[in-house]
């Protein structure tokens, strides 16, 4: 299984029992105990659920998600080397997991590329509705949950995923990377355009709802 | 809305935003952001502004999480044993 396959050492780290991995790149004194993986895993229950409903929209099959997640984790568990990255293995099997379960009609993500828009476009829309500094504060009070979860689940998947990794979970690129297995280069760019997607949708989505665009000056297309 | 993103400085610095936010450049960048949003207050604004927009997202995405799906997880790994 791929999950399996994250921290399948690397040959320049010390094992977390001190010890250099053997020739083979491993490290058998040290490997992970199926029977500590409940506790071990328990911390990230929950940011894996944020995840899940995220991608799942529905928090019925995030649960199941996770459970079948958490499952196959436990099976791969002594791959796992201890002193690695669980929780980027953990987010990993996730994402496979639900790329297997959801896609497995169409497997290839849909690639349809968004409008590309700049760095700052909220910021910049804001600006040109003169809404002042002060007021740049009631907008994000208007950003209520609804809405950002709204503007959220409308991002196509490969965005949405490396935008959530990023900004709610806070991984860093290389972890990212990881978890959704293509080069740094490729999350960076996902990123910067799911961002500023993100923002786009913001908008409309504020708009859509009366909190932004009323009439004070029309919006630049 | 004003020029800044005109000049030279300010467009390379709104161009590195993100990868400046996150963390993921150089001492040496940093820095030189750093010095740019010290002197230019609109690029700082916009700084400021992003930084929020960011965490008020990652605010409004905390989801509550069931009581029962630990246990529930618990119960499964057990019958998987």
């Amino acid at each position: 299984m791929a999950g399996a396959e994250l921290h399948r050492t690397a040959p320049d780290r010390v094992g977390p029992c001190g010890s250099p991995p053997t020739r083979r790149g491993s490290y058998p004194e040290c490997v992970a105990d199926q029977a500590s993986f409940v506790e071990d895993t328990q911390p990230f229950v929950g940011p894996l659920f944020g995840t899940a409903v995220r991608l799942t929209n529905n928090r019925s099959d995030a649960e199941d998600l996770v459970q079948e997640t958490y499952l196959k984790a436990y099976r791969a568990y002594d791959s796992f080397q201890e002193g690695t990255n669980l929780r980027a293995w953990l987010f990993r099997i996730l994402t496979n997991t639900h790329i297997n379960r959801y896609r497995s009609a169409s497997r290839r993500p849909q690639e349809a590329e968004l409008d590309d828009v700049d760095n700052l476009y909220l910021y910049r829309r804001v600006g040109d509705e003169g809404i002042s500094q002060s007021a740049e504060d009631d907008l994000m009070d208007r950003l209520t949950e609804p809405a950002v979860s709204e503007a959220v689940a409308g991002l196509p998947e490969h965005y949405r995923l490396p935008v959530l990794l990023a900004d709610v979970e806070g991984f860093a690129y290389k972890e990212i990377a990881e978890i959704l297995d293509v080069p740094i280069g490729t999350v960076m760019s996902r990123l910067h355009r799911g961002r500023n997607a993100l923002q786009k949708a913001l908008y409309d989505v504020a708009v859509d709802r009366g909190l932004l665009g009323n009439g004070t000056t029309a919006t630049r297309p | 809305m004003t020029d800044y993103q005109h000049k030279p400085d300010c467009s390379r610095t709104v161009h590195e935003l993100h990868t400046f936010l996150d963390r993921e450049i150089t001492d040496e960048s940093r820095l030189r952001i750093q010095a740019h949003l010290d002197e230019c207050p609109p690029c700082g604004h916009a700084f400021d502004f992003e930084a929020e927009l960011r965490h008020v997202i990652a605010d409004r995405l905390r989801t509550e999480v069931p009581a029962s799906l630990a246990e529930r997880i618990r119960a499964a790994i057990e019958n998987a044993g």
